[in-house]
């Protein structure tokens, strides 16, 4: 690998990193990572959700300086965190959110990005179409000019987006997860696209989930794992999906033994939460449900694994009561409730420990007690109104103090705990007396070691004391080491079912579709 | 508790500079400063019925505020409660007009049960739009303020107009004079009562009640409060109601207290100083009551004024609306400070 000094030629990478790192906090999201990228091809960037590939996209576009090493764009070295010297190196992003003003025209949100505006401030209408009739020819015809952006279907909105890459005379593309939101037809739509930009010299770096489309589209691929980066880039012709699968998900450590926990056989099995046929609306960033059939008993816990964003979200809110059920049924410890409002599952035993503790969980400005004791608060319709607060602290300090929650008094608020505490405080409301069926979403991410155990100890102790777990994680180990069972969610359907010892292979093809 | 201490006393300091800068502009403007100010203290203390001025403006700054601490409470911003307050003032009118024979107390009550309702009313359209569509309720809540004058002026210039009046204003009829729980000095052991009541159940229901909790946690997270199960559009909609019920309710008082009829665009900006009231009165009953009483001295000094100084009226209103400038901004800047502690970089 020689380093380029004269101008650029075809032999200069279009992408060159050297030993880039960047950190959050404690949190190491790039280490080391040197790539380069070959003009005129199709690079793709895999790994799980946490693995560096935004931050990448990001570093690479500008939009985040990295702490060390360097980025040079077709041979020109960017000044950390420059976006202006990427853009004019040739460099466009186009965003895992859609960045177009959602009620400008068509044509007026592509003048307003484009590199070259007309010198003029004001402008008639039809010249503006006229402008960029071309454009837009291959996305949907000349008439989609006048229309508002927001009224688009998504994926001529993603097309779009890459225009407007296009039109700021961009010759690399860095598109973050641009099938996220895209149906298969509209996927195979956008490739085609991207084959073509690259048939005309276009160099791209696409940030990639599904094993499958990268085989679809990819010359190149690369794998980042924990922030480093693991594999490649390589000739995709050289790699199977099985190797590719198994970097994404990474070696097996040494506890990882499939701790097969005995099921008590003495106990008489009993449904305590049940899914027949549960189909759902999407969201704005995930698929909706396809007809989830989903049981949970009594002592057990069953995992939900999954590469995050495959309708995990919809599936807790629709047991929560958060989201309608638009086909089939929901029971709770046998009693229907598909239409019933979440205070009636709340009050039925169904415990919540939600995605995002710090938005979801607590209220942040809130003071301590106030967070612990919000289950007090509901159904209570016929007591006397009138309450001690003087009880309520006291019962929220116990609780705390027994879940060894660190605090100075129970008035401060909740956002001065640490995450650790946050999620303590968390369980001690959640974990309380009335649970019969716990759905604990995603209940250790960003904790530390210790913290981390405690949440899983928790979980089977919880388990052992005759409750049922839904796990939904994204954390293989801890799904192999806490479920009972594990079942793989892909594409807002269960598409395969395991019983410990797991086959972390298997787990992990059923997870990013992969063929082998 | 130190930072409550340092929260009231940048409360205080702001309307001390609110103070200073209208006092530096009077001055510019050629005023002289220190007979406004002595001015200010006879129209609010010492003048002969200054006080009881004082506490007769108080009284419906009060009520109203506590609404809007009621609606902030669960994080709407009401700031209609001039329109809650005239169509409650209209409700109870057309109750004692239309009962004339009827035994005083229960004339009296039927005719804030109908403002309270009427009140309600009000503040409940704006809020069912916030809870079932989110439309802005600061925006829906003034607009129907203005529904709710032109309401007022209607209703007074039309169907309640007093055909034997002279005034050039367009009044009503007035009610009988048993109607009224207080004299034209708009103050009596009643009206107290009646004012000091509501806020101490106000105050209950906000600290000591399991609602008033839930209210508190749908105004700081509704998101959290809906996982736990907490119906957020029923709260919403319930605050709402409570809160136009108190401004419903303001506007009786003044019927049968100071007001006795109608008149076109009556006590105009009593709606709008009690948000500002709320504000100073840092969203807390008792803290509300506080800045209810100065507010209702300004207004009574704004009124006195005129006779001790050359001063056009208008020129006190500059210093509610300095102080309304400079709480609006502490309060967004407070709001701006959260928001930004809650955003945080997001890894991978």
């Amino acid at each position: 690998m020689t380093v380029p000094s004269g101008p650029a030629s075809a032999e200069v990478p279009a992408v060159r990193c050297r030993s880039l790192g960047v950190s959050f906090g404690t949190v190491q999201a790039l280490h080391d990572i040197s790539l380069d990228l070959a003009a005129g091809r199709i690079h793709a960037l895999v790994g799980q959700n946490g693995a560096g590939k935004t931050t990448l996209a990001k570093v690479l576009g500008g939009l985040q300086a990295p702490d060390n090493g360097t980025v040079c764009i077709a041979g020109n070295q960017i000044p950390p965190g420059d976006v202006r010297a990427a853009k004019s190196a040739g460099l466009a992003m186009v965003h895992q959110h859609f960045s177009l003003p959602p009620s400008f025209t068509v044509a007026e949100a592509l003048e307003l990005t484009a590199a070259r505006p007309e010198s003029h401030s004001v402008y008639r209408r039809t010249e503006l179409y006229r402008r960029w009739q071309n454009e837009v020819a291959e996305v949907g015809g000349t008439n989609v000019l006048a229309t508002r952006i927001r009224d688009l279907p998504v994926e001529t909105r993603q097309s779009l987006e890459i225009v407007r890459a296009l039109v700021s005379e961009a010759r690399i593309l860095l598109l973050d997860e641009p099938t996220a939101l895209l149906t298969p037809a509209a996927t195979d739509t956008l490739f085609e696209r991207l084959r073509g930009l690259r048939d005309d010299g276009v160099t791209i770096l696409i940030v990639l989930h599904k094993l499958r489309e990268v085989a679809a589209v990819a010359d190149t691929v690369s794998v980042l794992r924990d922030g480093k980066l693991v594999l490649g880039p390589s000739e995709i012709s050289g790699v199977s999906q099985g190797q590719l699968s198994d970097a994404i998900v990474g070696p097996a450590p040494d506890t990882d033994r499939a701790i097969a926990v005995e099921a008590a056989t003495d106990v008489e099995q009993q449904l305590l939460l049940e899914l027949v046929r549960v189909s759902s609306r999407e969201s704005a960033f995930e698929p909706g449900l396809a007809s989830i059939d989903l049981t949970v008993e009594a002592r057990e816990i069953v995992g939900i694994a999954g590469v995050e964003g495959n309708g995990q979200r919809s599936l807790v809110s629709v047991i929560a009561g958060l989201s309608a059920v638009t086909e089939g049924s929901v029971l709770l410890g046998g009693e229907e409730v598909t239409r019933a409002p979440p205070a009636r599952r709340r009050l039925r035993g169904l415990r919540l420990v939600p995605f995002d503790r710090n938005s979801e969980g607590i209220s942040r400005s809130a003071p301590l007690w106030l967070n612990q004791s919000a289950l007090r608060l509901i159904g209570r319709r016929r007591q006397f109104p009138l309450i001690s607060l003087r009880q309520y602290k006291r019962q929220a300090s116990e609780a705390m103090d027994l879940w060894r929650v660190r605090y100075n008094t129970v008035a401060q608020p909740a956002e001065s705990l640490s995450g650790g505490n946050v999620q303590r405080l968390v369980l001690s409301r959640e974990l309380a007396s009335g649970l019969e069926v716990l759905v604990a979403a995603q209940p250790t991410r960003g904790l530390d070691f210790s913290a981390t155990n405690f949440v899983r100890s928790s979980l089977r102790g919880l388990r052992d004391a005759g409750a049922g777990v839904l796990l939904v994680s994204s954390d293989l180990d801890e799904l192999f080491e806490l479920s009972d069972r594990l079942l793989v969610m892909y594409g807002g359907s269960i598409v395969a079912r395991f019983n410990a010892p797991y086959d972390r292979q298997a787990v992990g093809d059923a997870m990013t579709g992969a063929l082998r | 508790m130190t930072g409550g201490l340092q929260r009231v006393a940048s409360t205080v300091l702001l309307v001390v500079v609110s103070f200073m800068l209208t006092a530096l502009i009077l001055w510019v403007s050629g005023y002289r400063v220190g007979t406004v100010l002595s001015g200010i203290i006879q129209g609010s203390i010492t003048a002969t019925g200054a006080a009881t001025s004082t506490i007769r403006w108080t009284i419906p700054l009060l009520l109203i505020g506590l609404g809007v601490v009621i609606g902030f409470r669960a994080g709407f911003f009401n700031i209609g409660g001039q329109g809650q307050f005239y169509v409650g003032a209209c409700s109870a009118l057309v109750v004692s007009l239309g009962w004339r024979e009827g035994p005083v107390p229960l004339v009296i009550m039927c005719g804030m049960i109908a403002a309270i309702l009427a009140g309600m009313a009000w503040s409940l359209l704006p809020g069912y739009l916030r809870v079932q569509f989110g439309t802005d309720e600061v925006l829906t809540t003034l607009m129907m303020s203005f529904i709710g004058a032109l309401v007022l002026q209607y209703l007074t210039a039309g169907p309640l107009r007093n055909p034997s009046g002279t005034g050039q204003t367009a009044a009503s009829e007035r009610i009988p004079e048993a109607f009224r729980i207080t004299d034209s000095s708009g103050v009596s052991v009643t009206a107290l009562l009646l004012v000091g009541g509501v806020a101490v159940l106000v105050w209950l229901l906000l600290e000591r009640t399991r609602f008033g909790l839930t209210m508190t946690l749908v105004g700081r997270n509704p998101t959290m409060a809906r996982w736990q199960g907490i119906d957020v559009r029923r709260v919403g909609l319930g605050t709402f109601a409570l809160s136009g019920a108190l401004s419903g309710l303001a506007g009786a008082v003044e019927l049968h207290g100071p007001g006795a009829r109608l008149v076109t665009g009556f006590s105009p900006e009593v709606g709008f100083t009690a948000v500002v009231v709320a504000l100073v009165g840092m969203l807390s009953v008792w803290g509300t009551v506080v800045a209810a009483v100065f507010f209702g001295g300004l207004q009574s000094a704004i009124l006195f004024l005129p006779i001790v100084t050359d001063l056009p009226p208008p020129a006190l209103v500059l210093l509610h609306g300095m102080v309304a400038f400079l709480v609006t901004i502490k309060f967004r800047a407070v709001r701006r400070r959260r928001a930004g502690l809650a955003a945080k970089p997001v890894a991978g």
